[in-house]
């Protein structure tokens, strides 16, 4: 009973209220934790930036459209702080190294596909690239036979989307063919 | 007797060929997605949001609901024969599944699973169809301040479950929240936080924000890590049929199962995880003769994959019934969809039944036929299902990020979009990694809006006083609700604790 990592989870000790409940922290200072205070930090300052440029109305309920995000960026400060002493503390589990590599060639997919589709390339090539590099990121290393098959599931959901349920994607020379053709 | 002749109302909805083809479009498109891990049925509603505008309200909400159903089957099966849950209501099924499938009894465990989601599905669903028009009776009741209370309930609730860590849970509901409040207000038409971009000053489509969350920031996660994508898969061995001895050992878990599911799915505490944990630990305490001695020496019961099975689809229809009397998601596949239903201007709650009673209904109806449909796609076409877990991961991945941009492109008709999408996508990542749970972020972006028009009108009705929130008795006890499901569970992990020291010094 005990070998089971579920149930030991269900056994941990009480904790202090705003600790790490699941209690598998490094213990170590965590950069990364601290950065995401400030960054919750700084999106509190935007909200209330925002927030008290609106111009100001006299209304029954006496509160307008600002009070929600104040009250908002207040939750969102204290959380600031809580996760500041969480990551000073290091109350963050330890986390798996992180495959930079893979990471960089999805998330360059993805920005290639937006700038493909804003140049005017057509949702088929812009997906069919998207698809070869995602399929990269997971290991598949075999850039052109990617790319291929993109290129057909691409095609296959271009022509499900836009003639079976009428969706509208960016066109491009290639759309525009096969507009043409089944016209 | 009104809630049969409703229901046999539904039934002609459900039965249209158009309503029948959505459902089973459903069902097929969450087992499989069921099947693969990695992906649950909550990314998949995420990923249809966009597409299914076409598809009509009642026909894209029995779709969701057949992916919600499909997928509490289809777990079942990457459990049971890769001993990866293909979600998280299905890791209970894994252990003694896994076991099983290893001596060769893999057919008995599949069998067992996918009878004990049909028995589960049939007797929750009959359940949801009889408790929810009484729901609604008190639900008609409710003013700002209930409903507003109601709201915070789930905001807590959903950040104390998901997860473990609450501090976590909070922080990704106040960033939910906070996407919630991107665009223009409806009370007063002031834009907020739309920082001059005129595709922000409208409200950000609950599509984006969810396909971004779930679909592109797990993406990223799943490939951050250096992971062998290779696992061996058993194969199915044995019969998938059970005999009446394999019945007899399967039929009271799968009524415990059936009861726990239903008991905890709709409360909000994060939909199957706590009920299947409960169904094997109780199928394994009470296991006596050859169930005890398979449990102790791990060979593989078939209890504990009876009883965890016929949970987690009991709890896909407890779920329902919070999400269509009180409008409160409870699970994230019922965050979605609400989100689903509100694509279509409809908010569920009290009022839904009384507005759209064929929608409700013909919903109601069609879990039936889901359930029916789903027992026979799981149990003689099994073959076919395993198949999908031969699929090469890299190349499925990259299906679902083309799919994911393509709904959303479609859907909004502008690249500015994937943008969006990719800024949501690499929270969620982050999220993710850092082990914040997402389902709060979505909840909030969801219920936010709501919650702040039921808080604001409640200002202006009161002239601006406060204390209208706490002057309602209801609302004080929904209240009294939430603090106790937030904190219910440590003190209830006290009492174990207490009671294990009791035992171990006795």
């Amino acid at each position: 009973m005990s070998g089971d990592p579920k149930n030991q989870a269900a056994e941990e000790d009480l904790r202090l209220p705003f600790d790490d409940e699941t209690g598998h922290g490094t213990g170590k200072r965590d950069l990364a934790g601290l950065l995401i205070a400030v960054a919750l930090f700084g999106l509190a300052m935007v909200i209330v930036n925002d927030a008290s440029g609106y111009p100001i109305r006299r209304s029954y309920a006496k509160f307008g459209p600002e009070i929600v995000p104040y009250l908002i960026a207040g939750g969102i400060s204290v959380m600031a702080v809580i996760t500041a002493i969480m990551a000073w503390r290091g109350a963050f589990e330890a986390r798996d190294p992180l495959n930079i590599g893979a990471l960089s060639w999805l998330v360059g997919g993805i920005v290639l596909e937006i700038f493909m589709l804003y140049g005017g390339t057509g949702f088929i090539a812009g997906s069919a690239v998207l698809f070869a590099f995602a399929a990269r990121a997971f290991g598949q290393k075999t850039l052109p036979l990617n790319l291929g098959i993109g290129l057909l599931l691409s095609t296959l959901l271009y022509l499900l989307f836009r003639y079976g349920l009428g969706l509208s994607l960016p066109a491009g020379p290639v759309e525009r063919a096969i507009d043409l053709l089944l016209r | 007797m009104d809630t049969f002749i409703l229901l046999f109302e539904g039934l002609a909805t459900a039965t249209q060929p158009s309503n029948l083809m959505f459902a089973l479009l459903g069902v097929m498109l969450g087992t499989a997605v069921g099947v693969m891990p990695g992906i649950g049925p909550a990314l998949t509603v995420a990923l249809l949001l966009p597409v299914s505008l076409s598809f009509g309200a009642t026909g894209s909400m029995i779709m969701f609901a057949g992916i919600y159903y499909g997928g509490m089957y289809g777990g079942a099966i990457s459990s049971i024969l890769l001993n990866t849950p293909g979600e998280t209501a299905s890791i209970m099924t894994a252990l003694e599944g896994n076991r099983m499938a290893k001596r060769g009894k893999g057919g008995k465990a599949l069998g067992a699973a996918a009878f004990g989601s049909f028995f589960g599905g049939m007797f929750a669903t009959l359940g949801l169809a009889v408790v929810a028009p009484f729901m609604v009776m008190v639900a008609l009741s409710f003013g700002t301040a209930e409903y507003f209370a109601l709201m915070v309930l789930s905001f807590m609730t959903v950040s104390a479950a998901f997860g473990g860590s609450m501090s976590r849970g909070l922080t990704a509901l106040f960033i939910g929240l906070t996407i919630g409040i991107v665009g223009t207000d409806k009370l007063t038409g002031q834009v907020r936080l739309a920082f001059g971009i005129p595709e922000m000053s409208d409200n950000i489509s609950i599509a984006i924000v969810a396909v971004g969350l779930f679909a592109i920031g797990e993406t990223m996660y799943l490939a951050s890590q250096y992971v062998n994508h290779k696992e061996k898969a058993q194969a199915v061995s044995g019969s998938v049929w059970l005999n009446w001895g394999d019945f007899k050992r399967c039929i009271r878990p799968y009524i415990r199962g059936t009861g726990l599911g239903f008991l905890f799915g709709p409360l909000p505490t994060g939909g199957a995880e706590i009920p299947t944990f409960l169904s094997y630990t109780t199928e394994k305490r009470l296991a006596t003769g050859e169930a005890r001695r398979e449990f102790d020496e791990g060979l593989g019961a078939i209890e504990g994959v009876a009883g965890p099975e016929a949970a987690n689809n009991a709890s896909a229809a407890g779920t329902l019934i919070p999400l269509l009397t009180l409008g409160l998601p409870t699970s994230a596949t019922a965050a979605m969809m609400l989100a689903g239903f509100q694509q279509y201007g409809l908010q569920p709650g009290p009022l839904l039944f009384t507005n759209n009673a064929d929608l409700v209904w013909g919903l109601v109806a069609s879990l039936f036929i889901a359930n029916l449909m789903l027992v026979v796609l799981n149990v003689p076409f099994i073959g076919i299902w395993v198949k999908l877990l031969t699929i090469p991961r890299p190349w499925l991945y990259a299906g679902i990020l083309c799919f994911a941009t393509l709904g959303i492109v479609g859907a909004q008709g502008s690249p500015f979009a994937l943008i969006l999408l990719l800024g949501f996508g690499l929270i969620g990542f982050v999220m993710r990694r850092f082990g914040y749970p997402l389902a709060p972020a979505l909840v909030g972006a969801i219920l936010g809006p709501l919650a702040e028009e039921q808080l604001r009108r409640g200002l202006m009705i009161n002239q601006g006083d406060w204390m209208f929130l706490i002057e309602s008795r209801i609302a004080l006890a929904i209240y009294a609700i939430a603090l106790l499901s937030v904190f219910g569970p440590r003190l209830w992990a006290l009492v174990r604790k207490a009671s294990r020291k009791t035992t171990a010094a006795a």
